[in-house]
């Protein structure tokens, strides 16, 4: 047996024991709760020292090359550049789970030292603990990462040559911290009701907000990656994968809205950070059990009950916690011509959005042998979308308090505004879908300056919130633009004698590829077939791109990637793979997608503004 | 009427039209996999999806029009299959869902689609 696995098994029952502590101190009054708070505090420090130790411990097998430790044999091998060495213990589902637990357990570590030490924190640590021994226990029953079996192969079976870029390396990390942090306010909200503390929303605003910033970071770096891939269909494709860790995002997003106003919607608050925790549970298992490619995994892996066990004890636990409390929660009514009311609209439309892509992600698993097309996720989300964007705009005209006659001026303003832009937009790009997202954006935005007076340069939580907006009313730009709009070639040949080749397209104009030169290069541990192509449009040179074909030497079959070169313009991208080559030619795969650049840049904004927003002193929230 | 009963009848019958949306688009987006038996106990199918391995050893590549011949097998039936065009990552062994026509004994795919790699797991009979 490895040291790892014993550091595990003693972190199992500290944290265990952490829990217990901290759940007696919650409930004990005086001399005794301290003691058992003190006993609490001092596990949870070991035990998060015995985790990072394991972590630390599992990185270094795979930087000595210990491939007799079968994880480190599957996810590396001999070649494998130190960046992506490091990056390759959160590859695979073991290291994933160890991953997760060292953030809660880190992120349990900050809260006692931010947060007042009193019993609500006491509780709120308990639940936490409960959590890390929850993963610890998946790994040593299940996925053991220190897994040595009989063999000392001289090298790995290697990592994914798809998973070597940089966003891939840090895309499981920054999803992983936005899960661990998906669990404080639940255990927060859990806490709260049981010792009724009405002002919980407070403290669980700041670990909803980190968790949502990494969960957009995390998706954002996952999009990205997924457009430069070949066969993944851009940036977004509804795949379960995708969907998985879109679906907490949702939840948290409503509970970051629902709390503005925690007078109003203190139930449905509760219960949102219920579901975010139960979603990111959820999205850790259908990313890493691999549940959703295969039907029969699901009665092969018997990880996947663990899962589903963890989410029905924390609903039972809710379910409890909330009937024995709610009495003492008053919640007013709500006007309905009042800002709430549009907040509440957009919860529920978050939350439709929720459960429509959770039906579609878990229908293939459930019902045997069918898929959900993508034509399913487009014809229900873009309504909820339009909805939802109409709806940002009216919202922020409302104010707190309704008064008719500021509406009327903002909405004086507005919507011919609106409609004015869908006519020049139409005019010029003559793409239907693309206008309607201009104008109805333009419509948001200039509500948005409306309502921005000079006092709220210093409400980072209203500039937070408006740069998050803006970046959202982009994207919507963005993706009518690049989904609606985009044109995809395969298997251009492109000739090597230097004739160009022409395309007509639809939308944009005549496209003529030329190739100008074909080379090999050659690295320790992959070939490259690079192409260097010459895009013209309407006869005007673009520039060049250079898509190439990697051979990588890998134990592993997958081996051949055909890699992505884009020739970026703020209007347009030219985005080009190799698929294929010969002695006289190259096959080219073109896709032409318009405004796509906006997606990026409305990402950067929403990412911002949830910083931004992060810096609001806690008292300035109430 | 009250003016807030008038809202709530306005959410209830967008809720209910929005589900009927969604209850027409899911039977519409649901599309079933055939296994490879099931299209050759058919003999010509057009525009379905079968779900199988693709058999080692049997993938033959034509660099002269970028074209892929394999086989594909559910374990009972084997076909073969053509595609032309970009295959990042291909592989044999591991499961592929191809999308077109079948004829002749020929599945002429417009559309390969290979499982995910990241939940790729390594078999450990595999490298014994």
């Amino acid at each position: 047996m490895d040291l790892g696995y014993f550091l595990l098994i003693a972190s199992l029952f500290l944290s265990l024991f952490s829990s217990y502590s901290f759940f007696k101190s919650a409930t004990a009054r005086g001399k005794e709760a301290k003691k058992h708070a003190v006993n609490g505090e001092r596990t949870l420090y070991i035990y998060t020292s015995l985790i990072i130790m394991s972590y630390i411990l599992l990185t270094y097998y795979f930087l000595v090359r210990d491939f007799n430790v079968f994880y480190v044999y599957s996810y590396s091998d001999v070649h494998l550049s130190l960046a992506y060495t490091i990056s390759a213990v959160w590859a695979g589902r073991e290291g994933s789970l160890l991953l997760w637990a060292l953030f809660v357990s880190i992120l349990s570590v900050i809260f006692v030292k931010v947060e007042r030490k009193d019993v609500v924190t006491a509780l709120t640590l308990s639940i936490s603990s409960s959590v890390v021994a929850f993963f610890v226990l998946v790994m040593l029953t299940l996925s053991n990462p220190f897994y040595r079996w009989e063999y000392y192969p001289p090298d790995g079976y290697g990592l994914n040559p798809l998973l070597r870029t940089p966003e891939m390396a840090l895309h499981p990390p920054t999803m992983f911290l936005g899960y661990a942090g998906a669990t404080l306010p639940f255990a927060i909200a859990v806490s709260s009701f049981y010792l009724k503390e009405e002002r919980w929303y407070l403290r669980a605003r700041l670990w909803a907000l980190i968790s949502w910033i990494f969960l957009t970071v995390g998706i954002f770096l996952g999009g990205w990656w997924a457009y430069k891939t070949l066969g993944w269909g851009g940036f977004w494709a509804w795949d379960p994968v995708e969907n998985a860790s879109f679906l907490p995002w949702l939840t948290v997003t409503g509970f970051l809205h629902g709390i503005m106003r925690n007078r109003k919607f203190n139930s449905l608050n509760y219960w949102l950070a219920y579901l975010s925790f139960a979603l990111v549970v959820l999205a850790t298992f259908i990313t890493r059990s691999g549940v959703i490619e295969s039907v029969h995994a699901f009665e092969q892996n018997p990880e996947g009950w663990m899962y589903l066990a963890l989410i029905a004890i924390m609903a039972i636990i809710s379910g409890y916690v909330y009937l024995r409390s709610k009495h003492l929660f008053h919640t007013e009514a709500m006007d309905f011509k009042s800002r709430d009311f549009t907040i509440f609209l957009n919860i529920i439309i978050l939350l439709l959005g929720m459960v429509t892509i959770l039906a579609g992600t878990v229908a293939p698993t459930l019902l045997k042998n069918v898929t959900v097309d993508r034509s399913y996720y487009d014809t229900v989300e873009t309504p909820l979308g339009i909805a939802l964007t109409i709806i940002l705009g009216i919202c922020i005209s409302l104010g707190w308090k309704f008064k008719k006659s500021e509406v009327k001026k903002a909405m004086l303003l507005s919507l011919p505004a609106g409609l004015l832009m869908f006519a020049i937009s139409y005019f010029l790009f003559q793409m239907f879908y693309v206008s309607l997202a201009i104008s109805i954006s333009t419509f948001s935005i200039l509500n948005h300056v409306k309502t921005f007076s000079k006092s709220d340069l210093r409400n980072p939580r209203k500039i937070g919130g408006y740069l998050v907006h803006l970046g959202v009313l982009l994207i919507v730009i963005g993706v009518a633009g690049s989904w609606m709009y985009d044109e995809v070639y395969k298997n251009i040949a492109v000739s090597a004698d230097g004739k160009q080749s022409v395309i007509d397209t639809e939308h944009f104009g005549r496209i003529s590829l030329k190739l100008e030169s074909l080379d090999r290069k050659d690295f320790p541990d992959r070939t490259e077939f690079v192409a260097r192509i010459a895009i013209y449009q309407n006869g005007e040179f673009k520039g060049f791109v250079n898509p190439k074909t990697k051979f990588f030497n890998l134990m592993r079959k997958d081996r051949v990637v055909n890699g992505v070169d884009i020739l970026s313009y703020p209007s347009m991208d030219y985005y080009t793979a190799m698929s294929g080559f010969s002695q006289n030619q190259v096959f080219v795969e073109l896709h032409l997608i318009p405004l796509v650049s906006l997606v990026w840049i409305g990402s950067g904004f929403v990412i911002a503004g949830g910083t931004v927003s992060a810096f609001l002193k806690r008292e300035a929230a109430s | 009427m009250e003016k807030s009963d008038k809202v709530k009848l306005i959410i209830g019958v967008s809720l209910i039209a929005f589900s009927i949306l969604v209850i027409i688009s899911f039977n519409q987006g649901l599309s079933p996999y055939l296994t490879v038996t099931q299209v050759v106990e058919k003999g010509v199918a057009k525009n379905v999806q079968v779900n199988g391995t693709i058999v080692p050893g049997s993938t033959v590549y034509y660099p002269d029009n970028n074209t892929r011949i394999f086989k594909l097998s559910d374990g009972k039936s084997t076909i073969t299959v053509k595609y032309t065009g970009a295959l990042s990552d291909y592989q044999e062994g591991i499961q592929a869902v191809v999308r077109g026509d079948y004829e002749n004994g020929i599945f002429l795919a417009d559309e390969v689609l290979l499982k995910c790699p990241s939940k790729y797991e390594v078999k450990k009979e595999e490298v014994r």
